[in-house]
């Protein structure tokens, strides 16, 4: 089951406005699109098709790629989109690049902000048979994961206080412009306590933003030089059953399967990365992605947490971007996890570049507590045996 | 450099209805996920990724409904991706999976999805929310009635009268009622279209599609799985998907790229697809098209796009008995959209109905010697065209 | 065999932000009883209503130009079945080219005999020259205009 074709990422950019009533939503993608064809060196004429990710409902569209498509360059345009989730928007695009019918693709997702109740939106997915009248919005539902993990593994709590405190910190120093401000302990464990167990210091009340990525295939990266590529190794995508209660919650078996799917691509026999984006809405988030990405199982949460090893001078660093901890978009932080690893292949990742990166994994998850988990690896130079 | 032509080696589809009282949603998806794995006699197993078709999830009442859809189509720890754009998902939902396999990120693949548009109250309501909050919002703009100003334009420019839109009716009655699948199976007359009620005008009642509820999914496959085990199959060799702009005020004036009255885009996804099969002249090339038209006003202009008439002159090719069963190139021997309408999946069936043409499958319904076949996706208002050429 | 159904509506609200373009192209409605467009720069096509970019070139629009009040039909439609949360038929609605515009805009067609259709639709015929009406309490939307066919 090998890839046909080489895929990189040569271009990436994010827009977050301070206001979101400057712009009006079409504008915002128009901006984001323009900076990442900027980026890449590009025009939109360069561009073979688009792959969008919005949910409808969060932004009061009925068919939300109708309001997209204009501001993407979808007029004359091959253009497709993925509402189940941003991640999935990257996936077909690099598929669509790597089955030879497209050289090029661009990727937009975005996290829209414009209803006056996200909770309400949310609770829209749960079935109308049997669960719609429960409190349960994507907060509640990383409470309930959150809660049968501290149930499963002891001192979990300190761990999970002390991993938010810790990507708070990197939130800030990466992108101080949008992101929360960092917390103590005390002020983490103490706070406000939104849905037992999380507390307002462990999450980041959700903001807009879009995101946009630029992918090119090997044979036309080749022939425009000058580009900064990250190329991906592999690809894996999964999903979990819908109701929760035929989920173990504490597992992510999507998860592993994703990373099985991409470290077998990739010709990874361990998970041996510079830097790891992974899906950090809590911190119980994180480490459920740190296990299923297979960088520290369970019985290491607890000493790895507290020895600060996932700074950026540590071996694996691990959200040095400070994740949806710091700044949530809610829908599209997937793929901002994604860029993100991307970027530091491709040393564009600013202020929180790590130095000498070689090999990343970019972790996006989506739905009720993580249901869908997609996992990228990324690389300095294509994939040896296919070079 | 040459894109693989990938399999299809099972099909199924409901018998669509207006409604669906002893099926919830997903039990709708299993139904249709069933009948594609009996069709090519395949386990759930054998899945490797799912790509789940689903248009506004408005129309059923449940935001991100894709996710309630898992189970139905086994795809847990497994691929999957659900594609929406508008009217058009079926057939772009095919196209993704096309590309699943075509990238060689797995050998196969399973597209399915369902609908149960008769059971929203307010289907108008929420296709009202598709247009733009800015400017066109407080405007009563539906589907029926943006289709009906291009009936309008389409009139004005090429001399169409209501009574070349009644025909288009009579042919799809007839040839569903041929299709034990299709919704709207009672064969009409001219006379009996021309009196139905209006709607918006010059759009009746019966010039307008039903409201239906079923499923349908497509088992696709790559050719070296399919050539590994000896299965039957057709061959998917041209995808092509472009699309307008939202603003239909643009498709009018001075300067414009795309006419309301016509389908430009959709003759360019047509074109498209064409130039990857290595179709040079449809008129003699293509034996079937499955052409997504939700009003028969629309199934001429989605003709012309597919190269099987020139621009205008399709209602007199009609006329001439051009385009029925029996006819030089029949255009929706299942009835089309105007008869069933499930929009989560209509342009999948779009796919399925070309498919079982080349494959000799199509019953009562089936097209002597079919072997080519394009069908077509609408999507947004008039927005998003996708098409797929099918072959034996 | 007892069949239960349960029954949900939706109730969301939103704020869309119209941004600098929409939100001017408004004010002047509302302040001034004039339309304009905006020019994109790479094609010179005059988009009503206006944006900021056109998405036919994505290149930003760049001239404001008043348009009307005079214009004529593009194209039109009569609808005479209710819906749910619209308005009462039978009305008349559809797309007008502004003098001095690329492109139409939306609106209703009002002063119509509406009870025949092909009567009515003679008279709202592509071509036929209307004039823009302002309402004379006007908040800054689309609702504070419409077309009238011009004697």
């Amino acid at each position: 089951m090998a890839h046909n074709r080489q895929v990189g990422v040569i271009g990436e950019a994010l827009f977050a406005p301070k206001s979101i009533q400057q712009t009006s939503l079409e504008e915002a993608l128009y901006a984001v699109t323009h900076a990442a064809l900027r980026d890449a060196g590009l025009t939109i004429e360069d561009i073979d098709g688009i792959v969008v990710a919005g949910n409808d409902q969060m932004d009061g569209r009925a068919i939300t790629i109708m309001m997209a498509s204009g501001s993407v360059g979808g007029v004359t345009r091959d253009i497709l989109s993925t509402p189940s989730g941003s991640e999935h928007a990257f996936v077909l695009g690099a598929l669509r690049v790597r089955s030879g019918i497209y050289k090029t693709q661009l990727v937009v997702s975005w996290s829209g902000m414009e209803t006056d109740n996200l909770s309400e939106v949310q609770r829209l997915s749960n079935d109308p048979y049997y669960h719609r009248s429960l409190p349960l919005d994507d907060l509640s539902s990383h409470a309930l994961q959150a809660n049968v993990l501290e149930n499963e593994v002891p001192q979990l709590r300190e761990a999970a206080i002390e991993l938010a405190r810790q990507l708070r910190i990197n939130g800030f120093k990466a992108y101080p412009e949008h992101s929360a401000a960092p917390l103590e302990k005390v002020w983490i464990e103490g706070g406000k306590m939104l849905r037992y167990p999380i507390t307002e210091g462990m999450v980041t009340p959700p903001s807009f933003a879009a995101v946009a990525m630029v992918l090119a295939d090997q044979e036309w990266i080749q022939t425009h030089a000058g580009k900064k590529v990250a190329w991906v190794h592999g690809m894996g995508w999964a999903t979990e059953t819908a109701y929760l209660g035929d989920r173990n919650l504490s597992q992510l078996t999507s998860l592993e399967a994703a990373a099985g799917q991409a470290y077998k691509e990739a010709g990874l026999t361990q998970a041996q990365f510079d830097v790891a984006e992974l899906a950090d809405a809590t911190p119980y988030q994180a480490l459920v992605a740190l296990e299923g990405l297979g960088l520290c199982g369970r019985k290491d949460w607890v000493t790895s947490v507290a020895k600060a090893q996932y700074g950026l001078n540590g071996q694996t660093s691990v959200n040095p971007s400070g994740g949806a901890m710091s700044f949530n978009p809610v829908f599209c932080s997937g793929l901002m996890r994604i860029a993100e690893a991307a970027n530091q292949v491709r040393g564009t990742a600013g202020s929180h570049q790590k130095l000498n990166v070689e090999k990343t994994v970019g972790h996006g998850a989506s739905g009720f507590a993580m249901q869908y988990n997609t996992v990228i690896v990324f690389g300095r130079e294509p994939l040896e045996s296919l070079k | 450099m040459t894109i693989p032509r990938i399999g299809i080696i099972g099909i199924g589809q409901s018998a669509f209805k207006a409604r669906r009282q002893d099926s919830n949603y997903p039990e709708l998806v299993r139904e249709a996920v069933t009948l594609a794995l009996n069709d090519c006699k395949m386990e759930l197993d054998e899945i490797e990724a799912v790509v789940y078709s689903l248009a506004p999830d408005a129309l059923l009442g449940i935001t991100n409904a894709e996710r309630l859809g898992v189970d139905a189509v086994g795809a847990r720890n497994k691929r999957f991706m659900r594609i929406n754009t508008g009217g058009s998902t079926g057939i772009s939902a095919m196209a993704a999976g096309h590309s699943h396999i075509a990238a060689g990120a797995c050998d196969v693949a399973l597209v399915a999805g369902a609908d149960k548009v008769g059971e929203c109250g307010d289907s108008q309501t929420i296709m009202n929310k598709i247009w733009d909050p800015i400017y066109e919002r407080p405007l009563p703009l539906g589907t029926i009635n943006m289709l009906a100003m291009s009936a309008v334009r389409y009139m004005h420019k090429y001399g169409m009268t209501e009574e070349d839109m009644a025909r288009i009716v009579v042919k799809n009655r007839l040839h569903a009622s041929k299709n034990p699948n299709a919704h709207l199976r009672t064969p009409t007359t001219i006379e009996e279209v021309m009196a139905s009620r209006m709607i918006s005008w010059p759009i009746k009642l019966f010039d307008s599609c039903p409201q239906s509820s079923g499923g349908c999914a497509m088992v696709l496959a790559s050719e070296k799985y399919i050539k590994d085990r000896g299965l039957d199959a057709v061959w998917i060799t041209g995808v092509g998907h472009c699309a307008e702009s939202y603003y239909i005020g643009d498709r009018m004036g001075n300067g414009y790229i795309a006419d309301h009255a016509d389908a430009q885009a959709l003759a360019e996804a047509c074109q498209r697809s064409y130039r990857m099969a290595g179709i040079t002249d449809p008129t003699k090339e293509i034996d079937v098209a499955e052409m997504y038209s939700p009003f028969s006003n629309t199934e001429f202009h989605a003709i012309e796009a597919a190269g099987l008439a020139k621009l205008g002159e399709s209602p007199r090719m009609l006329r001439e008995g051009h385009f029925q069963l029996g006819g030089p190139t029949p255009v929706n021997p299942s009835g089309g959209v105007l008869c069933t309408n499930a929009i989560a999946v209509t342009a999948m069936v779009r796919v399925a109905e070309v498919a079982l043409q080349v494959w000799g499958r199509a019953g009562e319904h089936q097209v002597k010697g079919a072997r080519r076949g394009i069908a077509s996706g609408n999507g947004g208002d008039h927005q998003f065209f996708g098409t797929m050429v099918v072959e034996a | 065999m007892e069949l239960l159904t349960r029954t949900e509506k939706w109730n969301i609200t939103y704020r869309h932000a119209l941004g600098e373009t929409a939100s001017w192209f408004y004010t002047q409605i509302r302040d001034k009883q004039q339309i304009y467009g905006r020019r994109d720069s790479k094609s010179g096509r005059v988009l009503v209503p206006p944006r900021a970019f056109s998405d036919e070139t994505l290149e930003p629009t760049n001239e404001w130009v008043p348009v009307g009040p005079e214009g004529t039909i593009e194209c039109f439609t009569i609808v005479y079945e209710a819906f749910n949360n619209l308005p009462d038929p039978p009305y008349a609605f559809g797309y007008v080219l502004l003098k001095g515009a690329d492109t139409a805009i939306g609106g209703y067609f009002k002063g119509v005999d509406l009870k025949d259709g092909a009567t009515a639709a003679k008279q709202l015929a592509i071509g036929t020259k209307v004039i823009t009406k302002f309402a004379e309490n006007r908040v800054g939307d689309v609702s504070d205009f419409w077309f009238e066919i011009q004697a």
